[in-house]
């Protein structure tokens, strides 16, 4: 049978329910800004009677008040999902787009300051020796601009590395992130299970869980899965890099510098397994390492190979004034050694016969500005189309990237909203539950009373008649 | 969108403001390099047309340097050759002079010593330079085309210059083809014959005419070449001009269309900023008490 205690104590229970969503609607309230958080709710259940007893005992129904089943947390692992696989895929292409950003930079064209405005100064230079072959100063000019040419070429080839080697830099701080966060992501699925077991909120640890899960994803395009356990697996491309509080290493392999890129390519290993990497910022360093990178490397050698070629073809037909012949221009093979041969002006071997004074080889040389006459005399596309070409595929190649990257920046974006529509804290909506809650507490605490005058009546005024 | 939060509408404008940052770097980069491309990533066909321009633009540069040393050369050639007919009648008027009877032998000494001095001239013109290399000489590794003893060093050897992309020209005078190596002789022999007791003969005149037609023909063939290095001057120029006008349409930014792109950009901007403070102004927050 009820008694007015019982009343006392639904009440009560009550009181502490609403005091619980209160304390949930703060904690919501003062991360609403916080990065990870997702919202948390109060379920509460309705506490019934209990029929069996009163089956047993006869008593009649207890009403048993509220109960706060669980805080929980309002997320959608699909929507997370799809925003961590989003922000690798950008991250993927950020990285290798920074990466041919900074070739193009070094190439500098279109430009006075470019090869090809250099290639074709050089060659003008030579029509100027043709017109005055006798001058040594003439013959200054065409030795120092054969020595930018080669400066440029070591500019842009040495940069090349230089940035392979920035990218590789990188690369190994990404790998270090990523071995942290595996190792943070193992500690955590410990406490939380360690947490869970005993009852206590985990709610704030599984945000920051998810946050490591993320950042996975940008890092190395990790993705995720739960077990029955609760607890998170993270894995790049089906190779496992954590399982439950075990972590692997994950370790960078290959060479280090972009001349061994052919025999010794970067790659990612975790134990025994190479690791293909398709997205995160790790995939797009190593697109850029693997392929990018040294194959501008090698069209910038064949341009220098193709420069020296053609130059000292027409040159070692020349004669110089001390009646030498089949002298060469450039000395070396590619565009690291590349280096211009005669030093004064006045021993340059320009004339077509022994013993005359004669400009016609240094016209000839000139004469390769044009492109159809380098073309025949290599054979294939001259030194200039082929710079020409090689920036005009860097170039497209950056666009296309960049046309990907805006779109990328578009779909994340999406993903982006879609989860703060979904796990974000609403100022306007946690106000409203603040006054749901703090008038249910009012309610709660407005029973009370009301049991307690009932009380104080039965108590104290009970038998009292006429006083 | 089901459900808008605080953040979300703060997100979306702060995404809005980057847009617009943005756009708005890129025309002040365009309007302050007054370059529609600054790398090749932003337009790779016009990169790479930029880079042939150029290119072209550069070659032209150089063939009318080429053209101005090569009409240089000519010019003086021209003059030497003018000059050097001019002697030829003047040793053929003292020729006819000293045929007039009655001339004592001291008068024929006079003129044959006469013609001996305008042989020196003519050897002197022979040999002019232009920029230390001798014009009728061809390749010679001196710069004597007729040394002291009147020996011919000439080689007749072509000296060429290109003058546009598809033609080249010889910008000097064959030693041969002008006389250089008979001239001189001749008229050592003319000289000779006019302080001889014979006196010059009708095959003196007749060398000497035939000498100022050779060197008439090798103007008129330097004159031709003359006219044709001005009207390549001409065509290579305008060509020139016309490369720079394609580079500036390839290459450079439509500045009005660019002030007004700007502006409609900030008008865009200052939208934003304004409606992104008025939205994140007020939350039910202000209407509780």
């Amino acid at each position: 049978m009820s008694t007015g205690f019982s009343s006392l104590n639904t009440a009560l229970n009550g009181l502490s329910a609403a005091q619980r969503a209160l304390d949930t609607t703060s904690q919501n309230i003062v991360n609403a800004n916080t990065p990870g958080y997702s919202r948390q709710r109060v379920l509460l259940e309705s506490v019934g009677n209990t029929p069996e007893a009163s089956f047993h005992t006869g008593s009649a129904a207890v009403v048993g008040g509220v109960r706060v089943t669980d805080v929980s947390r309002i997320r959608d692992a699909f929507l997370e999902g799809t925003r961590a696989a989003a922000g690798a895929k950008q991250a993927s292409i950020g990285s290798q787009l920074d990466i041919l950003n900074g070739a193009q930079q070094l190439l500098a064209e279109p430009g006075d300051t470019g090869m090809q405005a250099t290639v074709d100064s050089f060659y003008a230079s030579w029509h100027d020796l043709a017109n005055n072959p006798t001058d040594t100063a003439a013959g200054s000019v065409v030795i120092q601009r054969g020595i930018a040419v080669a400066d440029q070429l070591h500019y842009v080839v040495d940069g090349i590395a230089a940035q392979w080697t920035t990218a590789h830099d990188n690369l190994v701080d990404v790998v270090a992130q990523t071995n942290q966060a595996a190792a943070d992501l193992a500690k955590l699925n410990e406490s939380i299970q360690e947490g869970t077991s005993a009852g206590q909120p985990v709610n704030e640890l599984m945000d920051t869980r998810d946050t490591l899960v993320r950042k996975l994803a940008t890092l190395v395009g990790g993705s995720s899965s739960m077990d029955q356990q609760g607890r998170v697996s993270g894995g790049v491309n089906g190779i496992n890099l954590v399982s439950g509080n075990i972590h692997q290493t994950m370790v960078l392999t290959g060479g280090n510098d972009v001349s061994t890129v052919s025999a010794d390519p970067p790659g990612l290993r975790i134990g025994a397994f190479a690791v293909p990497v398709d997205s995160g910022q790790a995939a797009g360093m190593l697109a850029a390492m693997r392929t990018d990178l040294p194959a501008l490397t090698d069209k910038v050698n064949t341009v220098a190979a193709s420069v020296i070629g053609i130059v000292n073809g027409v040159y070692s037909t020349g004669y110089a004034q001390d009646g030498s012949t089949g002298n060469a221009f450039f000395g070396g093979t590619d565009a690291h050694s590349i280096a211009v041969v005669p030093t004064q002006g006045a021993q340059l071997s320009i004339a077509a016969a022994a013993g005359t004074v004669d400009g016609s080889i240094a016209a000839h040389l000139g004469d390769l500005a044009d492109d159809a006459t380098s073309a025949t005399a290599l054979g294939r596309p001259g030194p200039s189309a082929q710079w020409r070409q090689m920036t005009g595929t860097l170039g497209v190649q950056a666009q296309s990237l960049t046309t990907g990257k805006s779109v990328q920046d578009a779909v994340v974006s999406a993903a982006e909203d879609a989860v703060q529509s979904n796990a974000g804290v609403n100022l306007d909506e946690e106000m409203t539950n603040m006054m749901l809650f703090q008038r249910a507490y009012q309610a709660s605490a407005r029973v009370i009373t009301t049991i307690d005058e009932t009380m104080d009546t039965l108590i104290n005024r009970t038998g009292k008649v006429g006083l | 969108m089901s459900r808008i939060t605080q953040r979300t509408i703060s997100d979306t404008a702060l995404r809005g403001l980057q847009a617009n940052l943005s756009r708005m770097q890129t025309l002040q980069n365009q309007l302050s390099s007054g370059k529609q491309i600054s790398q090749p990533s932003d337009d790779p066909s016009a990169t790479v047309s930029a880079m042939t321009l150029r290119s072209r633009r550069t070659s032209d540069e150089q063939y009318l340097r080429n053209i101005d040393t090569a009409s240089g050369r000519l010019t003086v050639t021209d003059n030497a050759l003018v000059q050097l007919s001019d002697r030829l009648r003047a040793v053929r008027d003292l020729v006819i002079q000293s045929r007039n009877g009655g001339l004592g032998t001291e008068s024929q000494a006079a003129l044959s010593a006469n013609v001996k001095a305008i042989k020196d001239e003519v050897v002197d013109l022979y040999n002019t330079t232009y920029l230390d290399r001798p014009i009728f000489g061809g390749t010679i590794g001196g710069v004597t085309t007729i040394d002291a003893s009147g020996t011919y060093l000439g080689n007749d050897q072509p000296v060429n210059a290109r003058i546009s992309s598809d033609a080249v020209l010889r910008i000097d005078v064959s030693g041969t083809a002008a006389g250089a190596n008979t001239v001189p002789g001749m008229i050592d022999q003319v000289a000779a014959n006019i302080a001889s007791p014979t006196g010059a003969t009708d095959a003196d005149l007749s060398n000497i005419d035939g000498a100022v037609s050779q060197v008439l023909q090798s103007l008129g063939d330097v004159g031709a070449r003359s006219a044709r290095i001005s009207t390549t001057r001409d065509m290579v120029d305008s060509h020139r001009l016309d490369l720079t006008s394609r580079i500036s349409i390839n290459e450079d930014v439509d500045m009005p269309q660019a002030m007004m792109n700007l502006s409609a950009q900030q008008v865009g901007y200052q939208a934003a900023l304004q409606s992104a403070a008025k939205i994140q102004q007020v939350s039910l927050v202000d209407f509780l008490k």
